[in-house]
């Protein structure tokens, strides 16, 4: 039994023993296996990352060339690429507190002592603003557009509170030039007044902003426009001045300049006074430069025929109104006399002859009643005769006095549109502030014959060769053009001491290619204009310093040796002086 | 033995596979090396441009309209051109030459590319020689220049030299050249054949004949002042001398000068 019991218990034990090794080399070969399996998936997961990072991984910056080069805003250039608008990520200066940690002074030296130090570096800032906003200990920008060389010496000052992030802000190189036409970009980006605001949903749009627009304008004639206007308004004590040159074949505005101006890369600083555009918003009576217009139609509707018809200049009473001229210019005088005295008893009288409907006409087809065809957002309504009857015919009068620029107030932009169409041939045609393709000119409309624009070119030929407009006279350049000096109105009628001296012009006369018209407000006899303030010795000398200064670049060679031929008109003129 | 070379196979063509996945992945690998450096030179593209338009900005900033106006008005005072300037034609710049007189200089000839063989070899029938077909001036020349040795256009023509190459034309031109300031016609001859081949010995031919055209310039300009002293022009004494051409080119250059003053005023 108990022999048995002990066997059976070794046999047991035995049994037990093996099955012991049994589960110890099956448990160590599962963990084995469990190794081999984590190794085995560890390797591969790395040969998959390997792979993939190998094949399909590329660099971290995953945006295209075009986006990256992509502006947040389009830029605008000149007709020859030169840029007058550009997004351009310029250094602001910008105040940050927490720069040397959340507690103590955040800057090394006193608020005071630092303000000091950059009101050294711009000049125009305030300085009591500066020391607030140093002293305020909060997050504010000192100054926005900080120039590459000023940041250096703001980092000069070792204040690492001052910082200069790069924001990309709307930047205007050539400042204050052409700023009426462009406009300017507030702080939230929107554009306003000029092409910025016209322009606005093109120069945002993703599709169109990477290509620059094309505006007509040439920088450099817009240079000596501007800088000849600023010239004669500060020598005439003008209150403001007007000046712009438009391709007489397209309608393209070569130059557009309104002064006073604003500069604007200071949007904060574009006050409305500044911002406002003489050309295309302000509504004048142009005076005498409207007497062409009226010779023209009366020369194309077969009512001038002969020139040398002498007409009696003694003051004409119309309607209890008195007609007469600035000076007396003898008992009679033909057409070609009277634009060259600038008569307005003979144009008054052309016009009569020409009758108010033909006269109102002429005028309705130069686009004298509408505002003026231009791009820009603020565009001024004329002041247009609207008749005494219900038709809107005019009055014998009326019509009398829209013959020399009276009774009639429309932009500078609405004359200039109108001596393009009195030269070019007889087309009328709108302007533009866009490039225009020479096979894609607008076909216009003609308002005047082939012939009687030949006619008016000889004519505004001999006033400048021997009339009022003789001060613009830009040798070689062969200048046409016309004076105009209107009184303003004012309270209970024209005030005589406050004029608007324009002179309308175009050149070369014997194949017009560009109007030229300069506008003073208001200018005051002054020494450098001889004491006077008629459009003869203020603006045409503007003219005659302009053409020279843009004529060659706009390709107008000048040449002594040729001009427009006055020879059958020549025998005409008299020897009296007159403005 | 048939299992084992079965084997054999199938690990051979396993090998293969193998080396051809491998080779797979190397190339994927430099795909992908080469786009990524493409993106990185992209990167550098955006960079150069950027920084291209901060420049172009600047320089515009810089030098915009009214800041080239005032400095114009502060430093150079430059106006527009006026009418007297401008010369619509050649017929115009025509207008401001002077007829030459009978004592004046020959023409200045510094170098000369002889159209005429190229002319030749182009147009057989217009070969040089023919009065009809040579210009004014050369037949003017020809009458007034008793010299004229060393002359490249009196040269035969030579058909292989219109074709040869612009190299070969410019080594021969440049031989020439300096030849005729040595007079040294025969060795021109044998260059003219041998210059594509021995160009560096032509090189020495010309640096010694240039040493010695300066030292003949320096001869040359001193008698030519003093002729220009005595006021009788140089040109007969030139000739008669039969000096070479860089003399006679030093006075008509003068006489030039002296000319061009004369007609612009």
């Amino acid at each position: 039994m108990n022999q048995l019991t002990a066997s059976a218990a070794i046999a047991t034990g035995r049994v037990q023993l093996a099955s012991v090794r049994q589960r110890s080399l099956v448990t160590a070969k599962v963990r084995v296996l469990v190794v081999a399996v984590g190794f085995v998936f560890l390797t591969l997961t790395a040969l998959v990352r390997l792979t993939q990072l190998g094949l399909f991984e590329q660099a971290p910056d995953r945006r295209s060339l075009a986006e990256a080069l992509l502006p947040p805003r389009g830029e605008i250039t000149d007709r020859n690429g030169v840029p007058l608008a550009r997004a351009f990520p310029s250094y602001s200066l910008w105040f940050n507190p927490k720069a040397l940690g959340e507690k103590g002074n955040p800057l090394v030296k006193t608020p005071e002592e630092v303000a000091r130090a950059l009101m050294q570096i711009f000049p125009d800032a305030d300085y009591k603003d500066l020391v607030a906003r140093l002293k305020s200990g909060k997050g504010s920008y000192l100054r926005k557009r900080v120039l590459p060389e000023e940041a250096n010496r703001v980092f000069a000052l070792g204040e690492p509170a001052l910082e200069f992030p790069r924001e990309n802000q709307r930047y205007y190189p050539q400042g204050s030039l052409a700023a009426n036409v462009l406009g300017y970009v507030d702080e939230e980006g929107k554009g306003h007044v000029g092409m910025e605001q016209v322009l606005e949903p093109r120069l945002l749009d993703p599709a169109q902003r990477g290509t620059p627009v094309e505006l007509s304008l040439d920088s450099r004639a817009q240079g000596a426009l501007e800088d000849e206007l600023l010239r004669g308004m500060q020598e005439s004590n003008a209150k403001g001045a007007a000046g712009i040159v438009l391709d007489v074949d397209s309608g393209e505005v070569i130059a557009l300049a309104s002064l006073p101006s604003f500069n604007p890369n200071r949007s904060d600083r574009a006050f409305n006074d500044l911002v406002f555009n003489r050309v295309s918003n302000q509504v004048y009576e142009l005076g005498s430069t409207f007497k062409p217009i009226t010779i023209a139609a009366a020369i194309d509707a077969g009512v001038v025929t002969d020139l040398s018809v002498r007409y009696p200049t003694a003051p004409l009473h119309i309607a209890g109104r008195t007609i007469h001229d600035s000076h007396n210019f003898g008992a009679s005088l033909n057409v070609p006399e009277a634009l060259i005295h600038s008569s307005n008893i003979v144009t008054a009288q052309v016009a009569d002859k020409l009758g108010g409907p033909l006269l109102r006409q002429t005028m309705m087809a130069l686009h004298m009643n509408q505002r003026p065809t231009i791009e820009l957002p603020a565009r001024g309504f004329p002041l247009w005769p609207h008749g005494e009857n219900k038709a809107g015919d005019w009055s014998r009068i009326t019509t009398m006095t829209v013959s020399y620029g009276h009774g009639i107030a429309v932009t500078p932009l609405h004359l200039a549109c109108a001596y393009a169409a009195l030269v070019n041939g007889g087309i009328w045609r709108p302007a533009t502030l866009f490039k225009v393709d020479p096979a894609h000119i607008p076909a216009g409309t003609r308002v005047f014959k082939a012939s009687t624009s030949a006619r008016i070119r000889q004519l505004l030929r001999m006033i400048v060769a021997d009339g009022t407009g003789r001060k613009a006279d830009a040798s070689g350049f062969r200048v046409g053009g016309k004076t105009g000096s209107a009184e303003k109105p004012g309270n209970g009628g024209y005030r005589k001491t406050s004029l608007v001296a324009t002179f309308a012009a175009a050149f070369p006369m014997d194949k017009p290619r560009y109007v030229v018209i300069a506008m003073l407000d208001e200018p005051q006899g002054t020494a450098a204009t001889s004491g006077q303030r008629t459009a003869a010795w203020n603006a045409a000398p503007i003219v005659g310093r302009v053409v020279p200064r843009i004529g060659p670049l706009l390709g107008v060679v000048p040449d002594g040796s040729r001009d427009v031929d006055i020879s059958d008109l020549s025998p005409l003129i008299g020897n009296g002086e007159g403005e | 033995m048939i299992l084992s070379a079965q084997r054999l196979r199938s690990i051979g063509w396993l090998a293969l596979l193998a080396v051809c996945g491998a080779l797979v992945m190397i190339l994927s690998f430099r795909v992908n090396a080469l786009r990524s450096q493409v993106h990185r030179a992209e990167g550098q593209i955006v960079a150069l441009k950027q920084q291209k338009m901060y420049l172009e900005t600047e320089f515009e900033t810089r030098a915009n309209q009214q800041q080239l106006k005032a400095w114009n008005d502060l430093e150079f005072g430059y106006v527009a051109p006026v009418a007297g300037q401008y010369l619509e034609n050649e017929r115009q710049l025509a207008v401001l030459s002077k007829p030459a007189e009978p004592d004046a200089p020959a023409p200045i000839r510094v170098a000369t590319v002889d159209d005429s063989v190229i002319a030749a070899a182009a147009f057989p029938a217009l070969s040089g020689d023919h009065p009809a077909v040579r210009p004014l001036s050369e037949t003017h020349e020809a009458e007034s220049d008793d010299a004229g040795a060393g002359k490249p256009r009196s040269r035969p023509l030579d058909h292989a030299q219109a074709t040869a190459t612009l190299a070969e034309k410019l080594g021969t031109l440049h031989a020439a050249t300096t030849h005729t300031v040595a007079a040294r016609d025969e060795k021109r001859e044998k260059h003219d054949k041998t210059t594509a081949k021995h160009t560096a010995s032509v090189e020495k031919a010309a640096s010694k004949a240039s040493r010695e055209v300066v030292a003949r310039t320096k001869a040359g300009t001193k008698s030519a002042r003093a002729d220009a002293r005595d006021g009788k022009g140089g040109t007969d004494k030139a000739k008669a001398k039969a000096k070479p051409p860089v003399k006679t080119a030093q006075k008509s250059a003068r006489g030039d000068r002296k000319t061009g003053v004369k007609t612009s005023r």
